[in-house]
């Protein structure tokens, strides 16, 4: 796997590479609206209100700074969502890179979510000011912080994955578009976004493995907010879950999305 | 001077299935679990093995459905061969009437994109990024979205980078339709002083002028199958044979 990733990565322009279609592929997004990074700050800030009101203001849920606990759930899985139902017809509408040439796939694949992981980086940067200014029970910041760099790139990978496995569907069966979207917004429910997290974890407790979401944002809140080390266990959990699902993404992208270019 | 590979095919294979029925959505297969689908095997490439050396001209011939454009895919890497195997020495690029290019992206996005695609740095592309728009006659609409280009315009970027950009081994499929008289004189300049130098080129085309000029050697292809692959001159009368 290491080997791989490194004759992936040395010696060529492939980084380089990776980084313009990622900055192009941003700038598509953001840019081409009239309210341009505003809206990408703008959005997670606007879904923390709502879920606020709902949860606070009607069902007046007990969680201690409930708003920074909805925060930091909401970005981590604002970028699954986008890296999954986001890049179901990836290979689709990234036909032309891969049509004319023998270009790795992979890429593609990479260079969206590197695009995804710059504006995670923007809300995740939102939510520290959030955090530290206006969220004032808790204390500052802590360096057991960084623990959210390696649950990241868990999420990463696991995203990838699904990326994968997704789009290879995509190539065999187009209304995966649509299945996706219902089971994500089951997924959204299952998730302890906006549960207190004994709550969540009394009523269903398998949920808390079978869910690889769900361990990310635990971890996440205990790193971020509670200024403790992450579950191992779960952390550990999650990222054989992640490689897994990305063994299986990678075998489905050289038997299925190989024939991409004749299929779509 | 060794000779080096720069394709080598052993024993390729393509067959296309294509299923009659709209069997491409999850509904449809589980209701048609039982049903069998009704579909085709169109044979397009069938067993060839052969090898082009670096540097060499070669043209192919055939008529239309005999399996050129599927045979170029593959050599280019687009689509996987069903048997056998193929090795390829670089990067390749497939040109036929446009290259990969994405209309939501203006011409300076395309031609960074397409030059990075072609294994250039950044630097090198900065480098030629003036000569590709002037090659094209496109310095007013640098960055204009090419949706917005007239198919004309389209046409005169793909060229210009594949020009400027270049991949070691160029496809070209009837490239020598692009543009007017002024512009095909150009894209012919070019393609003699830095083409047939030092690039491995495999060209389709129906034009017997063009395939003489420039090929070393040819291949003629019927049926999915290579009849022949040498002498220029013999593959034409093996063409012109075929077409009476």
């Amino acid at each position: 796997m290491i080997k791989m990733i490194t004759s992936f990565l040395v010696g060529s322009n492939k980084l380089e590479r990776l980084w313009l279609l990622a900055k192009i592929e941003f700038k598509l997004r953001y840019y081409e609206n009239n309210l341009g990074l505003l809206w990408a700050l703008l959005k997670p800030l606007m879904d923390v209100a709502i879920y606020y009101i709902v949860f606070k203001t009607i069902l007046k849920t007990d969680v201690p700074a409930f708003a920074s606990y909805l925060f930091i759930g909401l970005i981590l899985w604002n970028f699954f969502v986008e890296s999954t139902s986001g890049t179901v017809q990836i290979l689709q509408t990234k036909k032309y890179l891969y049509e004319y040439s023998n270009m790795n796939k992979m890429e593609i694949y990479l260079s969206t979510l590197l695009s995804n992981s710059i504006g995670f980086f923007f809300n995740l940067s939102m939510f520290v000011i959030f955090l530290n200014f206006i969220e004032t029970d808790l204390v500052g910041l802590s360096l057991l912080n960084l623990w959210i760099v390696p649950l990241f790139v868990i999420l990463f990978i696991l995203s990838l994955a699904l990326s994968l496995i997704l789009s290879c569907i995509y190539v065999l069966a187009k209304d995966i578009t649509q299945i996706w979207q219902v089971f994500t917004a089951a997924l959204f429910f299952l998730s302890p976004i906006f549960y207190k997290l004994a709550l969540f974890k009394e009523s269903l407790p398998a949920l808390t493995y079978i869910n690889p979401i769900a361990g990310i944002i635990i971890n996440a809140r205990k790193v971020m907010m509670e200024k403790s080390l992450p579950d191992f266990g779960l952390l550990f959990f999650d990222l054989g879950y992640a490689l897994l699902l990305l063994l299986i993404g990678l075998i489905m992208l050289n038997k299925i999305g190989a024939r991409a270019a004749e299929k779509l | 001077m060794e000779k080096e590979f720069a394709i080598e095919a052993k024993n390729i294979s393509k067959t296309f299935h294509i299923s009659e029925d709209s069997h491409n959505t999850v509904k449809n297969r589980l209701f048609n679990i039982f049903k069998p689908s009704r579909s085709r095997y169109v044979p397009a490439v069938k067993n060839m093995s052969f090898e082009i050396l670096k540097g060499e001209c070669i043209g192919l011939l055939g008529r239309n459905g005999c399996g050129k454009s599927t045979l170029v895919k593959l050599l280019a890497g687009v689509y996987p061969s069903d048997s056998g195997q193929i090795r390829i020495n670089g990067s390749t690029m497939l040109m036929n009437l446009g290259v990969g290019m994405s209309h939501e992206l203006t011409a300076r996005e395309n031609v960074y994109v397409s030059g990075s695609v072609l294994g250039l740095r950044i630097k090198e592309i900065d480098a030629i990024f003036k000569e590709i728009i002037e090659f094209a006659e496109l310095e007013e609409f640098v960055d204009t979205k090419i949706k917005f280009f007239s198919s004309g315009m389209v046409a005169r970027l793909a060229f210009s980078i594949a020009v400027k950009a270049g991949a070691d081994i160029m496809f070209l499929d009837e490239i020598f339709a692009v543009g007017d008289v002024k512009f095909q004189d150009k894209a012919i300049k070019v393609f003699e002083s830095s083409w047939i130098e030092g690039k491995t080129v495999i060209l389709v085309s129906h034009s017997m002028e063009v395939i003489r000029q420039y090929c070393n050697r040819t291949a003629f292809l019927k049926h999915g199958e290579l009849v022949f692959y040498g002498d220029t001159e013999k593959a034409i009368e093996l063409y012109m044979e075929d077409n009476q």
